[in-house]
């Protein structure tokens, strides 16, 4: 068995479930920024459409990355000492909470559900998953976190 | 179920954004509302009455009037008309069913639920004949079947006009027919689905017999359907009647319904849906006469040149041509139905004047409408404000039935259509 992994991580047939599930949030709040773009640049209706539906799909999954997440939080002393897991966790907490907002601001009718309001929360959530998303790749490579531990 | 509580509250916790508090109705009936500042919500308040039927009850009539049932047990009836020999027609009809475009419209598929009939509505027309004269409806026939979302009627001589949502039909009418066999043919298609957001087509024939009026509702709240879903909509359409041609009578109209001919100056009216979700007190519904060639703001302003944010791109050189209705009825009372009085069964008071069906608000924290209100008129143009004339809709958080079309009978008695009550109103002295 290698040294300094978790044990208690949520997997599925020995791989850790948390960071394939965060990857969809970030894909789809990505997409709703690039939509949203689309959308102010060209005041086409369907562009807006595309964004709530991208914001509305990640949250869901997001759903389900929180509380595998938390799990992987929670149940191990390890994870809980490292000060990058408690930033990756509040960043992602704010980035869910702007997401939320967001699509708040998406069911608006027309313009305003997208510029500037919507517009400037997908870019912020981005923003912050982009940092978020580097620190998890720190749990995972440098700290080992929920590295593969069976296989070894 | 108290959907109200469901989103307002749990919003307001966290996100605080219910809203202004409303301001008095009262501020915003007839030539010049007030019109507060915008604001737009995170969390629009959706605020719909629990049906609970009638049982038995009744709504109150005014002070000197008196109420009873006509029909009832009908599915979603939701326009009448009354035919020369008596008879009268009520519509059971209800909207196509929507698209779902954005994650919004299964919430609000929801909740409009809660707000209608869970009657299916039939989606044909119902006779109603009371052959003994004792001011309820003893015989019932299906007088035309098979329609595709119905609404507003019109007869000229012996031809009958029947507006489905997406075309007036028309059918040859015998006096004292209680059914039409012989299949119809379209006169003029009308603006239909697969968007079909406003849905009612309200119809009229000018008083010399020769023009239909259709009023056309928008495909949206506000262009959130795209501008091109918009092309012939939000508008009062004319219609030639012998070649089926028509034009745009007048447009930037949301959603008009009620389409009606003011007896003195043989004006057309309409009751028009204002747009939502700029707060509980914009934008106030109306009532004005329909001219032609006018524009009356829809989508890019209201009453006259208030920009909506909301629309884009922004049309200046329409909004600068916009012009304010005549008189505003408050915000989101739904007004539906509009009938001028030209009997005087119910007193002389009421000679002259309209009658407004009030469907009842959905989308304000306070319930506003859900009644049937006279509006005075003197030379052509409202003289006063709103009296209620039937009330009794609404019972705290709860519904026995919502107003929607209405018509005057051959004895001068004020019908109602009761759409979620599944009744026809008969309002005499």
């Amino acid at each position: 068995m290698a040294h300094g992994t978790s044990r208690t991580t949520v997997r599925i047939v020995g791989n850790p479930l948390h960071p394939l599930l965060a990857a969809i949030p970030f894909a789809c709040f990505t997409g709703a920024l690039l939509t949203d773009i689309a959308y102010w640049r060209s005041a086409d209706m369907q562009w807006a459409n595309f964004s709530a539906w991208l914001l509305a799909a990640g949250l869901l999954v997001a759903v389900f990355a929180v509380i595998v997440g938390l799990i992987d939080f929670l149940f191990d002393r390890r994870v809980r000492a490292l000060g990058v897991a408690w930033m990756y966790a509040g960043g992602n907490a704010l980035a869910l909470v702007l997401a939320i907002l967001n699509s708040f601001i998406h069911s608006r009718d027309a313009y305003t559900s997208v510029v500037p309001m919507g517009l400037i929360l997908s870019a912020l959530t981005v923003l912050i998953m982009l940092v978020t998303g580097w620190m998890g790749w720190e749990l995972v490579y440098h700290n080992r976190i929920i590295a593969v531990e069976d296989r070894t | 179920m108290n959907v109200k509580l469901l989103f307002c509250a749990a919003a307001a916790a966290a996100l605080a954004s219910c809203g202004p508090a409303p301001i008095d109705p009262k501020r915003q009936i007839g030539a010049h509302p007030y019109l507060p500042d915008i604001h737009q919500y995170l969390v629009p308040p959706m605020h719909v009455a629990t049906n609970i039927g009638w049982n038995g009850a009744t709504p109150k009539a005014a002070l000197g009037l008196a109420v009873k049932a006509f029909a009832s047990g009908l599915k979603n009836p939701r326009s009448l008309y009354v035919l020369p020999n008596g008879d009268v027609l009520a519509v059971e009809t209800d909207g196509p069913p929507a698209p779902i475009n954005r994650p919004k419209e299964i919430v609000m598929a929801w909740v409009m639920n809660q707000a209608h009939s869970s009657v299916k509505a039939a989606q044909r027309i119902i006779l109603l004949r009371d052959t003994n004269g004792d001011g309820v409806a003893d015989m019932q026939t299906v007088f035309l079947d098979n329609l595709h979302s119905p609404f507003g009627i019109a007869l000229v001589g012996n031809d009958l006009y029947i507006a489905n949502t997406d075309g007036v039909m028309h059918y040859h009418y015998q006096d004292g027919q209680t059914q039409i066999m012989t299949p119809g043919n379209l006169l003029t298609p009308l603006p239909g689905g697969p968007i079909d957001h406003h849905w009612t087509k309200s119809l009229a024939a000018s008083p010399d017999g020769t023009k239909l009026y259709a009023g056309v509702g928008s495909n949206s709240n506000i262009t959130e359907n795209g501008i091109g879903a918009e092309l012939d909509r939000a508008a009062v359409w004319e219609i030639d009647r012998m070649t089926g041609a028509h034009r745009l009578f007048a447009t930037g109209m949301r959603n008009p319904n009620g389409l009606s001919f003011e007896p003195q100056t043989h004006a057309l009216w309409v009751v028009v849906n204002e747009r939502d979700e700029l707060g509980p007190d914009l934008v106030p519904d109306y009532m004005t006469s329909v001219k032609d060639g006018a524009f009356y703001g829809w989508p890019y302003s209201y009453y006259g040149q208030h920009v909506d944010p909301r629309v884009m791109p922004q049309r200046p050189d329409l909004v600068a041509k916009a012009i304010p209705p005549d008189y505003a009825l408050s915000s989101h009372v739904a007004p539906l139905g509009l009938t001028f009085y030209t009997g005087d069964a119910l007193g002389a008071h009421y000679s002259g004047g309209a009658f407004v069906g009030e469907h009842g608000s959905w989308d304000r924290g306070e319930f506003n409408g859900y009644k049937v209100v006279f509006v005075p008129f003197a030379d052509g143009k409202p003289s006063g404000v709103p009296e209620d004339v039937l009330t009794g809709f609404v019972d705290g958080d709860k519904d026995h039935g919502r107003p929607v079309g209405l018509a005057v009978d051959n004895s001068g008695a004020l019908l109602v259509a009761d759409d979620v009550g599944g009744t026809v109103w008969r309002v005499t002295r």
